[in-house]
């Protein structure tokens, strides 16, 4: 195996993975409650030729050794949890979260998971769920008849009926993780815990650091379009320079075997 | 055995070991914090009967590039990019300590900063931990704040500070894994005068153009021998063909 080819190819490998998050990033760019994604790069064992400091004879030593490294890969996906804007919807259901905290989902399997996306809206029950059509937890059911529901900053719900009465109907729990960045994304907006992640802490919002709920609003997707750009022109042109060296080495055996056959 | 050829061919051999180097640091343009390794060719007369006519050239490290690589803004407050000369100071695999440029941290679920490739962070007195907190904030000097869970604003405080350290250059080696060691196998003492920024990266410093023509250099060197392997085949043809003929 031709070391010179073989690194170039783990450069092309990594440039694609990061294309394809790039990819992932700018196509989640009107994505409610989407956190951008990035690459970390990680440079890749090196071979020790010959050892620095060895001995070369028995009274001298070599004062250079020759370590070869092996290219590059990509260890991890790092989600970035800044805040993204605010947009005004207007919609009584639609909430966002300012600061830290997500919303917590009950899956159909009964496990619970967890998004910024608040997106909410009422199904044939009245019950409180994502646009996907799950419920939230805890379980928020609005009364038949309910004139306007009102989310304050603390996540009380409000119902006023026809009567003008109001009546406080639920309260909407955040839960919030030492390491957000070991959530592991499922798609549908939602992330689950992991062993990286910690359990969740939940509480009400505004409370032991959490973030407050703002209604009528969504949370726009973090990412920065012109970031992602910029990185894909550069990751395009890294990737130029190792299909570059894979044609220079392989240009080079070309000749070795044209010339001395 | 002719050796003329030999000579040709270790030319052959350790210019395309040099090429693997520099494809190396090609691959690496993004890696975050990557030093370019640097080879280079040497000659080693062969000793033996007869005279030293005969020159091998053989490749051998000539170090790691210590100059910076370019600061990108992330906006990520647990990215943190070293200014000027310094390293941050990270527990390796093997449980000692080792340098590193690579600033992009973060917190596990146990509270433990780390770097991507998940190497914990050090301070002078061990592992860097965070308690659960909202805020996580890395001063000028590695200084960590944190705000923890349910308190104000002015519950902020400092926690501990990252090791940052300085030795020089010329006592650095690079180990298999990647990360700059002492070559001493000693550790740095901590420099005040190394100082970070928070939210930027130090992106790798190969430098893509240079490394592009280095490419192109060795190729072309690797051309060089291969013809000369070939001129000595041909040599040894003709000598070939003229003893038949006399035969």
């Amino acid at each position: 195996m031709n070391l010179a080819l073989y690194s170039a190819k783990t450069g092309l490998d990594a440039q694609n993975t990061q294309m394809a998050i790039i990819a992932n990033n700018l196509a989640n760019a009107n994505t409610t409650g989407f956190k951008a994604q990035r690459a970390a790069f990680q440079d890749l064992v090196y071979q020790n030729v010959r050892q620095v400091g060895a001995q070369s004879t028995q009274n001298t030593e070599y004062s250079t050794g020759l370590t070869l490294g092996t290219g590059v890969r990509i260890v991890a996906t790092e989600s970035n949890y800044a805040q993204g804007s605010s947009t005004n919807t207007s919609g009584p259901l639609d909430l966002a979260i300012t600061g830290q905290g997500f919303f917590q989902i009950t899956m159909p399997d009964g496990s619970l998971a967890y998004t910024r996306d608040g997106s909410f809206t009422l199904d044939n029950q009245g019950n409180v769920v994502t646009a996907s059509g799950y419920p939230v937890q805890p379980a928020i059911t609005v009364p038949v008849g309910t004139q306007s529901v009102t989310v304050g900053a603390d996540g009380t719900v409000t119902a006023v009926s026809a009567t003008n009465k109001s009546t406080s109907i639920g309260q909407i729990q955040l839960a919030n993780f030492i390491n957000d960045q070991g959530l592991q994304n499922i798609g549908n907006n939602l992330v689950v815990e992991s062993v990286a992640s910690g359990s969740p802490q939940t509480g009400t919002p505004g409370l032991n650091g959490l973030g407050t709920v703002q209604q009528g609003s969504l949370e726009s997707s973090n990412v920065n379009t012109v970031t992602e750009l910029v990185n894909m022109i550069e990751c395009q042109r890294a990737y130029e320079m190792n299909s570059k060296a894979i044609t220079a080495s392989d240009q080079m055996l070309e000749y070795l075997t044209t010339n001395l056959s | 055995m002719d050796r003329g050829l030999y000579v040709a061919m270790t030319g052959a051999k350790q210019i395309m070991l040099a090429q693997a180097v520099n494809n190396h640091n090609i691959a690496n343009l993004n890696t975050v914090g990557f030093r370019a390794d640097s080879v280079s060719l040497y000659s080693q007369p062969i000793y033996g009967p007869g005279f030293p006519t005969r020159v091998n050239s053989v490749a051998g490290d000539s170090g790691t590039d210590f100059s910076s690589g370019v600061m990108q803004s992330t906006g990520r407050p647990l990215d943190v990019a070293v200014n000027g000369k310094g390293y941050i100071a990270v527990q390796g695999t093997d449980g000692k300590e080792a340098y590193t440029r690579a600033g992009d941290l973060r917190i596990t679920a146990d509270g433990n900063v780390t770097t991507a490739s998940g190497l914990p962070v050090l301070t002078e007195s061990g592992p860097l931990n965070v308690p659960p907190s909202t805020t996580v904030t890395v001063g000028s000097d590695g200084t960590v704040s944190v705000l923890p869970l349910g308190l104000t604003p002015l519950g902020v405080s400092p926690t501990d500070r990252i090791k940052l350290v300085n030795p020089p250059e010329k006592d650095l080696q690079k180990g298999n894994d990647g990360l700059l060691r002492l070559k001493s196998g000693g550790t740095a003492d901590v420099d005040p005068n190394v100082t970070l920024t928070s939210g930027m990266l130090e992106s790798s410093n190969v430098n893509a153009a240079q490394s592009l023509l280095n490419m192109i250099q060795l190729q072309r060197l690797y051309e060089l021998q291969v013809k000369s392997m070939n001129s000595t085949d041909q040599n040894e043809q003709t000598a070939q063909q003229l003893m038949s003929n006399a035969s």
